[in-house]
């Protein structure tokens, strides 16, 4: 029993390595490929990224605003409260910062992109591998690791730290206008105390895991689009695995983040 | 004529898809350039197959692919890429980039190969909607057109980037004849003006396969086979 376990595990375990190097080999050869590729020109690159921005950024801003609105105030409201309760208020700028630019916003952000573009980038590219388009691509010597992969990575990446940096304002300003329907808290106290709690660290935070995470979303759902072979029915497994996989590694990365983070400043305080 | 491709030929090339059996198994032949050859064998005996081999979209599982005697199945897309230039391919369905009406599928090539100046490119593939009539699908995307206009589309692409070597898959199928017939003489124009030396087809269309008198390459049993056209019998 405990042995069968172990194997199931070592198992599991074998298949995400296997996973995660192809998935690095396909952007090793995505950037490889674009380097390399003396026919496509910057303009052609350009074109395709931009329209994935306009996808993946300029379309989810609405979506975006309504989320970082509801949450932004629920924070804002919640967080203000409790914090009166305990004589803290000035402690409102910390507690914003921790919980929406370094973990709410790149979070919730990257759910939102997996859930409108990444699962339209991996059922895009699984209709092309099903209607032979890649093959044709290829055939006509365009590479489409070069040509398809790498544009969308690249956008994808440019929209989701563009939508992680527009949730964040929207958030922490829309949501004090809202609450100040509810409560009286002054702008000018308000904004002290967000400057001040605002560090150089939380924005190297916020840009690796919005930078990676978005990077992680369309490198996986590229990847899960290209393994569709032929066959349109294969198309909603891949685009569905493209999800779950996409939240999982966002997850983990944003957790593995948080955590190295704590641990670096606790060992900074001295504490281990 | 200057060209690139100056042989191609399969030592002992083996290639099976994954789960399923060989569908070539060690087979070895010179193709014969300066040729028109058509692929005869059952549905499933490999001629796509062996079509998507020499174009560089499948390698081999063993075996060499050798072109000009360089084993191309060892290049890099990069390496194989003045070759894959040089060579037109069909496929027998599907292929054409569905977000790109019918005109930019067919400039993408030369567009993105910078194969000639933007007029030139337009010039060229205007001759080709003129002559096919294909004004009213030119701007409309592949899934608004019937398969015969998708059909000649992928025909006319593989056209337009001038190549050496010419592959074909089912090329007839979806096609009326007079569309056929005016494809052929436009590959016909390419041999003359010296730019296509080679074009291989698969077809089951016994008349026309005759009607253009060929080469032909027989599979059976994972091997294939060439038989030389008889020159004399034809009048060549």
């Amino acid at each position: 029993m405990v042995v069968k376990a172990i194997d199931t595990l070592g198992r599991k375990v074998n298949e995400n390595i296997e996973y995660t190097v192809r998935v690095f080999m396909m952007v090793y050869y995505a950037i490889r490929a674009t380097i390399y590729d003396q026919s496509q020109g910057l303009r052609t690159v350009f074109r395709v990224v931009s329209s994935q921005i306009y996808f993946t950024g300029w379309q989810a801003m609405p979506l975006i605003s309504v989320l970082a609105l509801a949450t932004g105030s629920i924070v804002i409201l919640q967080s203000s409260a409790q914090l009166s309760l305990l004589g803290g208020t000035s402690m409102i700028g910390n507690l914003l910062v921790v919980i929406i630019v370094r973990e709410v916003g790149p979070l919730l952000t990257a759910l939102v992109v997996i859930a409108r573009s990444g699962t339209a980038v991996a059922s895009e590219i699984g209709n092309m591998r099903a209607n032979r388009e890649i093959e044709a691509l290829e055939a006509m010597g365009i590479n489409p690791l070069s040509f398809i992969v790498f544009p969308r990575i690249l956008g994808g990446v440019i929209s989701v730290i563009c939508l992680a940096y527009y949730y964040i304002v929207i958030a922490l300003f829309g949501g004090y206008l809202f609450t100040r329907l509810l409560q009286d808290m002054p702008l000018q106290f308000y904004s002290d105390s967000l400057i001040a709690a605002l560090a150089a660290e939380d924005i190297f935070l916020f840009l690796i895991k919005t930078g990676f995470g978005g990077m992680i979303i369309f490198v996986v759902s590229c990847y899960q689009g290209l393994l569709v072979n032929r066959s349109p029915h294969e198309v909603p497994q891949a685009t569905t695995r493209a999800v779950v996989n996409s939240i999982i590694y966002v997850t983990v990365f944003n957790l593995a983040t948080t955590a190295l983070f704590y641990l670096n400043q606790l060992v900074n305080m001295g504490v281990l | 004529m200057n060209c690139l491709i100056k042989s191609i030929e399969f030592c002992d090339v083996s290639f099976g898809f994954e789960n399923s059996d060989l569908v070539l198994e060690r087979s070895s032949l010179a193709f014969p350039l300066g040729e028109t050859i058509s692929l005869r064998g059952d549905r499933g005996s490999g001629r796509s197959t062996l079509l998507q081999l020499l174009a560089g979209l499948q390698l081999p599982t063993m075996g060499q692919i050798k072109m000009n005697e360089i084993n191309v199945s060892d290049l890099s897309f990069e390496e194989f890429l003045p070759y894959r230039l040089k060579i037109g391919y069909t496929f027998d369905l599907g292929g054409l980039i569905s977000n790109r009406t019918i005109m930019d599928n067919l400039l993408l090539p030369l567009e993105y190969h910078n194969a000639c100046s933007a007029k030139e490119a337009r010039d060229r593939v205007d001759y080709y909607i003129d002559k096919f009539t294909l004004h009213k699908a030119k701007d409309v995307r592949p899934a608004n057109v019937p398969g015969g206009v998708r059909k000649l589309t992928c025909l006319i692409r593989s056209l337009l980037m001038e190549p050496e070597v010419l592959l074909l898959d089912d090329l007839t199928v979806g096609l009326s004849k007079p569309q056929v017939d005016l494809f052929c003489d436009c590959m016909d124009d390419l041999r003359k003006a010296k730019k296509t030396h080679t074009v291989i087809f698969s077809s089951y269309d016994e008349s026309f396969i005759r009607q253009i008198e060929t080469s032909s390459i027989f599979f059976e049993g994972g091997q294939i086979y060439l038989h030389p056209v008889n020159r004399e019998a034809v009048g060549l």
